[in-house]
This record gives structure tokens, C-alpha cells and sequence, in this order.
């Protein structure tokens, strides 16, 4: 019940908003969904990575790619961005989980960073550098999904993820990231399975960006490479530190904070917010390590004493 | 045949800059456990005081790049004080240095991209652009064995190698390690600044030529082993020859040569995960 209400409320907002403010509002919604995704993978497993944008990406592209240079079906073509997303994710977590240390954080970096290279010297198949464009989502059922009524799968999307990843947290897998995150031997000596752990919340959380990605491919009916650069993999990383990392309402404090931000500071620093963003993340660490989230908990003790 | 020399004169080029790269992180890993993805960003920090110095106002080499080093000492010595003491005084988690350092490298980067124009920036060469490949190698041999001589042969060598072994003990033996911390932060930014210093002249001063310098240098880190300073020249050299040969040989657009150290990364995490070196007991 729960669910359906916040499900008619955010997907209601978008009525009300005018063109530019409704697209405004669904890229937010989709930062808050990779936000949530990449929250389960650094903030309660506790890896380091910096690919979760790129699987964003892998997850646009194929679909398109699919879709309309290979004319696959639309509920196919999800199926196997999905697939594709696991296959990349596995192929680069089983060896680079294999020791501890950071090796997870410099493989998705190297990861992240081919697969731009990989998009613009692409040729045909990716669009180089122009990226693909001029599609439309296919008709489900014979309707066209468009304007604001798109918003709602955007919603739906984000609710879902949502959804698994509380599932997730509060079943053993979700426990089990949590001791691997807090202290590998102890976890080990449980009988969790280190590797395998981080390996499925990678894989998992890999696919969860790889399908926010899908959806993402037809809120503007263009990918290129410029949207899939690697800042933005620091971007999320900077969104679940300064809101909170290992909670899900700090995720999304931090990625509608971080989002809306540079639409206020555009007047007074230009293009320039990364660096307010790389100085708050800095500040978030040195001052307040658990992020806002930790603040609006001490002030809702305060007031219910 | 002369094909060949003159490629494996280049490859032996750049695999010093991704040996210098190695040697930083290899130096703050060590005596820590940090790993500091910033080494690139500093690598390209100092490429554009090359171009500042030595460019724009045209100072001698010596002297130009004598000052970028040692800017380059503060720098790292600088980002080891606010980024790195407060969090291991306070007893936080390894990870939180390490993430407060990635503040620090995309700090560094829009620093330089708002200070500098966008477009690549000139570094001059200092000798004579066919004899730089050997200008390249000779100092990175110098300062190998620099840091080799020091680990192995002096007393403070021996206290960082302690640390490196076991903190705590070395602690106990009357060690400061806040004065070892520092030392290999901003040991390890001299060096990186270095390796980008060299590599400067050839590709340009960019501001977004930090990260793929970052990558290569891990992945030649991890080909010869955290354990020993040879190693990092070694996979750093390895690398570069994978690399050159790559865009020479294989039928495949050049960009695709970035796969090259993704793929030597996965194929020895899973061969030889302890990298080609072993460290001595």
C-alpha cells in the first residue's frame, strides 16, 4: 500500500511539472535510482568502485543497439542488456576480488574509461562519437509510452530497485555484505564466502545500473559518449558519502542534494561545482563521516526526548 | 629491424613514466597501506608547471623542473596533512583516507582545469626531441636506483622497509610514523610528479591526462608485485612493450590500446595475483 501511494505520488509530481521541469525531475529520479544501487555496493558491502556509470551506459547502449540495429524484440533486447551487464561485470569482479586491497576500484576505473574509448571509436555499431539517436521507444501493447506517463516508469524502475535492494539489506546476503565490509576475517571465519559475496552485490548492483540505464535511453532518445564520462562514476560516490553511505535515505538525500546543487551554484561558481562537490565530499569525510543522514538522526533524537 | 629498435626505444620510454607512476604508488602503499589514485592527477599537476616554468616564462630546464619537484614535495606533503593524518589519528577505517584522497584528486583536477585554457598546453623538450627518449630513460634509471640505494643500503631505507613489515613493531622500536607517512606522500608526489613531468613534452599538458596515467601506473605496480622497488620498473616496462606493440601490430583503431592494461590487470590478478617479484620476508 505503501509502495502504490509513493508510487502515484512521485509518478504525479510529473503532471504538474512543465517540459523542462519534468526532465529535469526524471534525471533526478534516475540519479537517486544509481544512487540507491551504488549506496548497496560501497556503503553496506563496502567496495570501492567506478564503474556503476559505465554499467548505466553498457546497459543504454546495448538496448538501443539491440533494438534498432539488430531489431530485437523490446522485452528480448531487456533481457539481454541485462545478460550483457552480468557477463561484463563477472568477467572484471571474479579476478579482481580474488585479494583484498583495492584491486575492484582499479579495475572498474580502467573499466569505466575504455568504455567511453570503446564508444567512440565504436564506428557503426556505437555511433562514434555523435553517439545514436533519432529512436523511439517501440509501442508496448500497441501504446505509445510518452510525456509525462514515461515519468512513471522511471518511478517504477526506482520503486523496484528500491524494493530488492531493501529485500536484500535485510536478509543474510545483506548481512553478509555487511560483515565483509566491517571485517573480512570475521566474515570468513563465519563461513560467508568473501569473494562470492562482493562478486554478486558487484554483479547485482551492476545489473540494477544497467537496467536505470535502459530506461534512461529513451528520457532523451539519444546515447553518446560525453553523458557517460567517468566523472560521474565520482559523482555517485560523492553523493553516497555526503548523504550517508550504508543507508538508503542517505543515498538519496545525497544524490537529489548533489543533483539539484549546480542548478543553484550555476549563478555564483559556473561550471565549476565539481569542485564544491570534491570539497564537500572531503569535508563530509574529515567532519562527518556517516553524512547528512547522521545530522537529521541526532536532530529527530533531540526533538523526541 | 630499425622499426623494431626505435619501437623499443619508445616502449622503454614510456614504460619508465609508468615505472615512476608505479614508484609512487609503490611508495605510499608500503610504509601505509593507502592506495592514492590522486598519483596521476599529481603526475599532471606537474606537467602544467612545466608548461607554466618552462614555457610560459621560459625558465632553464634544470632549474624549472628542480622547482616542480619540489612543489611537488609540498604538494604531496600538503595533501598527507589535511587529508590523511586527521583520519589516522582518529582511528578511521583505511578506507577513509583513501576516499578522502579521491576529494583530493578531483580537487587537484578542477583546480588545474579552472586555473589553465582547455586545450593541450606545450612543454618544451630540454635535448634534442630524437635524443629524448634516452634524456627519459637515463633519469628514470637514476632515480631507480636513488630509491633502490636508499631502501637497501641506509638506515632510513631499513625504517620505512620496517614500517612496511609490521607498523606496530616498528612503532614500538621508537620509529615516528606520522615522520615515515609524510616522508613517502611527499616522496611519492616528487616521483609522480616527475613521470609526468617527462611524459609532458610528448603528449602536452592536459588536465584530463591524470587518470589514464593512474591506471597505467597501477597496473604496472600490480604486474611487478607491491613488494620490491625493481618490480614497478619492470611491469612498468612490461606494460609499455604490451602496449607499443598493440598499436603496432594488432588491427585494431590505436584508442582500443587503453584495453591493453585492463586486460594485463585481469590476466595477473588471476595468473600471478603477487605480481612477477615476490617481496622479501
Amino acid at each position: 500500500m505503501r509502495w502504490l501511494a509513493a508510487f502515484v505520488v512521485l509518478s504525479g509530481a510529473a503532471f504538474l511539472l512543465g517540459d523542462y521541469h519534468n526532465d529535469v525531475y526524471r534525471k533526478m529520479l534516475l540519479w537517486v535510482t544509481l544512487a540507491l544501487g551504488y549506496n548497496f555496493l560501497f556503503g553496506v558491502c563496502g567496495q570501492v568502485a567506478f564503474s556503476h556509470f559505465a554499467f548505466y551506459g553498457i546497459g543504454a547502449y546495448s538496448v538501443v543497439i539491440l533494438l534498432f540495429q539488430l531489431n530485437v524484440p523490446l522485452p528480448l533486447a531487456i533481457v539481454l542488456g541485462v545478460l550483457v551487464c552480468i557477463v561484463v561485470a563477472l568477467a572484471v569482479a571474479i579476478p579482481s576480488t580474488r585479494l583484498d586491497g583495492f584491486y575492484l576500484a582499479l579495475a572498474t576505473l580502467a573499466l569505466a574509461q575504455l568504455f567511453v574509448v570503446v564508444l567512440n571509436e565504436g564506428g557503426s555499431v556505437t555511433g562514434g562519437t555523435g553517439g545514436i539517436a533519432n529512436y523511439r521507444l517501440p509501442a508496448i501493447f500497441g501504446m505509445q509510452i510518452r510525456g509525462p506517463w514515461y515519468t512513471g516508469v522511471i518511478v517504477l524502475v526506482l520503486l523496484l530497485t528500491l524494493w530488492i535492494l531493501m529485500k536484500l539489506d535485510r536478509s543474510w546476503f545483506g548481512r553478509a555484505c555487511r560483515a565483509v565490509r566491517d571485517n573480512p576475517e570475521a566474515a570468513a571465519a563465519m563461513g560467508i564466502n568473501v569473494a562470492r559475496t562482493k562478486v554478486i552485490a558487484f554483479t547485482l548492483t551492476s545489473a540494477l545500473a544497467g537496467v536505470a540505464g535502459m530506461v534512461y535511453a529513451f528520457v532523451d532518445n539519444t546515447v553518446n559518449p560525453p553523458i557517460f564520462g567517468l566523472e560521474n562514476a565520482f559523482l555517485l560516490l560523492f553523493m553516497v558519502i555526503v548523504g550517508g553511505s550504508g543507508r538508503h535515505a542517505g543515498a538519496v538525500i545525497g544524490a537529489v542534494l548533489l543533483f539539484l546543487l549546480p542548478f543553484w551554484l550555476s549563478p555564483i561558481v559556473g561550471h565549476h561545482h565539481v569542485l564544491v562537490f570534491g570539497v564537500l565530499m572531503l569535508a563530509a569525510i574529515l567532519v562527518q563521516p556517516k553524512g547528512l543522514i547522521a545530522i537529521w538522526d541526532r536532530g529527530r533524537d533531540r526533538f523526541s526526548r | 629491424m630499425q622499426d623494431f629498435l626505435e619501437l623499443a626505444v619508445s616502449a622503454t620510454a614510456s614504460g619508465c613514466v609508468y615505472g615512476l607512476v608505479a614508484l609512487a604508488y609503490l611508495l605510499m602503499i608500503r610504509p601505509t597501506g593507502i592506495i592514492n589514485f590522486a598519483v596521476g592527477e599529481w603526475a599532471m599537476v606537474a606537467a602544467f608547471g612545466g608548461h607554466l616554468l618552462l614555457s610560459r616564462y621560459e625558465w632553464p630546464y634544470p632549474v624549472g623542473m628542480a622547482v616542480v619537484i619540489a612543489f611537488m614535495l609540498l604538494v604531496g606533503w600538503a595533501s598527507e596533512r589535511v587529508a590523511v593524518r586527521p583520519l589516522v589519528e582518529k582511528g578511521a577505517p583505511l578506507l577513509a583516507p583513501i576516499l578522502a584522497l579521491l576529494g583530493v584528486l578531483v580537487i587537484t583536477r578542477e583546480v588545474i582545469s579552472v586555473s589553465f585554457p582547455p586545450d593541450p598546453l606545450p612543454v618544451p623538450f630540454p635535448v634534442e626531441i630524437q635524443y629524448y627518449k634516452y634524456f627519459v630513460i637515463a633519469a628514470t634509471a637514476m632515480v631507480f636506483a636513488g630509491f633502490w640505494f636508499f631502501f637497501e643500503k641506509t638506515l632510513w631505507g631499513r625504517t620505512f622497509e620496517a614500517v612496511a613489515l609490521n607498523r606496530r613493531a616498528a612503532a614500538l622500536m621508537g620509529i615516528n610514523l606520522s615522520r615515515v607517512t609524510a616522508f613517502s606522500f611527499a616522496g611519492g608526489a616528487a616521483v609522480a610528479g616527475l613521470g609526468g613531468l617527462l611524459v609532458s613534452p610528448n603528449v602536452s599538458a592536459h588536465y584530463l591526462m591524470g587518470v589514464p596515467l593512474a591506471i597505467q601506473g597501477f597496473t604496472a605496480l600490480v604486474i611487478g608485485g607491491v613488494g620490491r622497488v625493481e618490480g614497478a620498473l619492470i611491469g612498468g616496462l612490461l606494460l609499455a612493450f604490451a602496449e607499443q606493440l598493440t598499436i603496432r601490430y594488432a588491427p585494431i583503431p590505436s584508442g582500443f590500446a587503453q584495453a591493453v592494461p585492463l586486460l594485463f590487470l585481469m590476466i595477473f590478478l588471476i595468473v600471478r595475483p603477487t605480481g612477477l617479484l615476490r617481496a622479501r620476508a
